[in-house]
């Protein structure tokens, strides 16, 4: 941001009185004059309040509603049965699985969380060409999710790219059907879309380095501190704040971004091998046509996802306030 | 602004630091960039030319798979189709958003905190868990199949998040502004229109590319209002591409770079409002 301003001063800021905050002056003024015509400015929240309660609130509600009931046939009056969609899915296998698979995918969070980190870092060192490799490793996140699982149904096929340069550099025994295989397929489903939200880690690590303070990196380099001394001891704890943030949004992610891979990649399989609850959840609903199921499951699927942020929230404010203290 | 800097020796240092670091980020933007250079080279080559020369540039480059992708997969429908859509949408978002925001902070109507508590909170509802009641309540309003029902859908999802950086950014214009143009004898619509709207277009713009890449480039909202019908979009389509035509990757391969093409550009022309936008909420 530009500190100078231009010498003549627009007659408007002079008037601008200075000392009240404006927090307080805006409240003020609501009080005192805008009372009657406030009432007016209700039809200004119309349209808003119009699409998030249709298209938000009351399929919440009816989502609670709907999730106590067995509903099967289309237009069919339903069959009540409390908690029993809940109960039924300790013992259900797919559902059992697909939350275990997000489990393992949640496994792979710190890879998730310093890859970024680590180029961001790189691309903050400001070396000849940092502003292309900023837009370049950027560019990924613009591509759909659903094209880049397209592009990369090729790339990880049986006699695509990755094979052949595999097989090129003497690895040809590790060549695979990386999609079609139970113990690789869930792995290059997780590698895909590391590949597509990684540039979004970069850009959101370089707004964080870009508020860092300079002189203690300087600092630490007078004090003879190498590259991972540096990068894991100081910038690391210094940017708690967006490591936390952005281990949220990938855990976020990774429960309920993946639809769109999935759907291009694998669609779940093979068998359950890929199977995540958000995919679970639209084949429950509208391919088996279990709609109270379905939607039991969504329901589960948003409490687990905001308890595991809640507990990554606090374990880092945890370990920051223990940090601290030491 | 590097993090070594000092005596000539460091520098000296410091200058072979710098191109292996130049090195690694090579590397990892070859990764990057691979798979689109292999899709787009893909799209230009014959299929006979695919088989024999997967990895090559394309020695006789042709245009056919083109002209056949907007043949046979439509692809002039879908762009049409997801156009509509987008721009719909982003139009919807902004303009309630903005509304909203006006009244929520300039306004100041009763029940204020309540509202932007209602429409910044159902950020929170993740789609997963009312996917079905949200198909189920659009089948009773005679939405699903139909494009509005789209537009609609799409300035619903957009509405939190641009009315939360809305409200942010409308925190910022003084309040002697409208306070001068209300004594002028300027009514509540005429202040937004002539004063607010005027003043927002930096926020607007920001909001209109974050808007227009997600809603272009999602597919499990469309999927659900429009299903595989005539009015699908493009993300719809590509996702049908591989079941149809999976032999023929060139083929597919010229959809898809169609399909990349108007998010591309998007962020080559907005690229610092794009990026201000996305990392919102990472630092403060």
């Amino acid at each position: 941001m530009a500190v100078a301003r231009p010498p003549p001063s627009p007659p408007r800021i002079e008037v601008r009185p200075a000392t009240r905050s404006p927090r307080l002056n805006l409240l003020r003024t609501g009080r005192r004059t805008d009372d009657q015509r406030s009432w007016w400015g209700l039809l200004y929240l119309l349209p808003a309040l119009g699409l998030v309660l249709p298209f938000k609130f009351v399929p919440l509600v009816s989502g609670f509603v709907d999730s106590l009931w067995h509903l099967v046939d289309v237009g069919g009056a339903g069959q009540f049965v409390g908690f029993g969609n809940y109960a039924r899915m300790v013992g259900d296998p797919e559902v059992v699985a697909a939350f275990a698979n997000v489990g393992r995918v949640v496994l792979t969070l710190p890879v998730w969380v310093v890859s970024p980190l680590l180029v961001a870092f790189l691309i903050h060192q400001r070396t000849p060409g940092w502003r292309l490799f900023r837009a370049v490793y950027f560019l990924p996140y613009m591509i759909a999710p659903v094209i880049v699982g397209s592009i990369f149904r090729e790339i990880l096929g049986t006699s695509g790219p990755l094979n052949i340069l595999l097989r090129s550099v003497g690895l040809g025994w590790f060549a695979q059907a990386w999609l079609g295989g139970i113990n690789t397929a869930l792995l290059a489903v997780v590698g895909v879309s590391l590949w597509s939200f990684f540039g979004l880690g970069v850009i959101t690590y370089l707004a964080g380095l870009a508020s860092l303070d300079e002189s203690v990196l300087e600092a630490a380099a007078l004090d003879g501190a190498g590259f991972w001394r540096t990068l894991l001891s100081i910038v690391l704890p210094m940017l708690r704040p967006v490591v936390s943030y952005w281990a949220v949004l990938c855990l976020g992610g990774m429960f309920i971004w993946m639809f769109p891979l999935l759907f291009s990649l694998t669609q779940g399989g093979p068998g359950y091998a890929t199977m995540l609850p958000e995919y679970l959840v639209y084949l429950t609903a509208f391919q088996f046509n279990d709609r109270g199921y379905a939607t039991a499951i969504g329901i589960v699927l948003f409490a687990v996802v905001s308890l595991a942020s809640f507990w990554i929230v606090r374990e880092m404010y945890a370990s920051s306030v223990a940090r601290e203290r030491a | 602004m590097t993090v070594f800097t000092g005596t000539q020796l460091q520098s000296l240092g410091r200058l072979g630091r710098s191109w292996s670091v130049t090195a690694v980020l090579l590397v990892g933007a070859s990764i990057a960039t691979y798979p689109l250079i292999y899709t787009v080279m893909a799209a230009f080559k014959t299929r006979s030319e695919f088989a024999s020369n997967r990895l090559g540039l394309p020695l006789h480059p042709t245009l056919a798979n083109f002209g056949q992708a907007f043949e046979r997969l439509d692809i002039s429908r879908l762009l049409l189709n997801s156009f509509v859509a987008s721009i719909g949408g982003v139009v919807v978002t902004l303009v309630a958003s903005l509304l909203a925001a006006y009244a929520i902070i300039k306004l100041r109507v009763p029940l204020r905190r309540f509202a932007f508590f209602l429409i910044v909170g159902s950020l929170l509802v993740p789609f997963q868990s009312i996917m079905y009641p949200l198909y189920d309540t659009m089948l009773a309003m005679g939405l699903i199949g139909q494009r509005i029902g789209l537009i609609l859908a799409f300035g619903a999802f957009g509405l939190p998040f641009s009315t939360f950086l809305l409200a942010a950014y409308l925190g910022g214009i003084p309040d002697e502004l409208l306070e001068a143009a209300r004594l002028d004898g300027a009514n509540s619509f005429n202040i937004l229109v002539r004063i607010i709207l005027p003043l927002s277009i930096p926020a607007i713009a920001s909001l209109t590319i974050l808007n227009f890449v997600w809603m272009w480039n999602d597919l499990l909202l469309p999927l659900l209002v429009m299903g595989g019908g005539d009015g699908k979009t493009l993300m719809v389509g590509v996702a049908n591409f591989r079941g149809q035509y999976d032999v023929n990757i060139p083929l597919i391969s010229a959809g898809i770079s169609v399909a990349i093409v108007p998010a591309v550009i998007v962020y080559l022309l907005g690229q610092r409002q794009l990026i201000k936008g996305v990392v919102t909420g990472a630092v403060r």
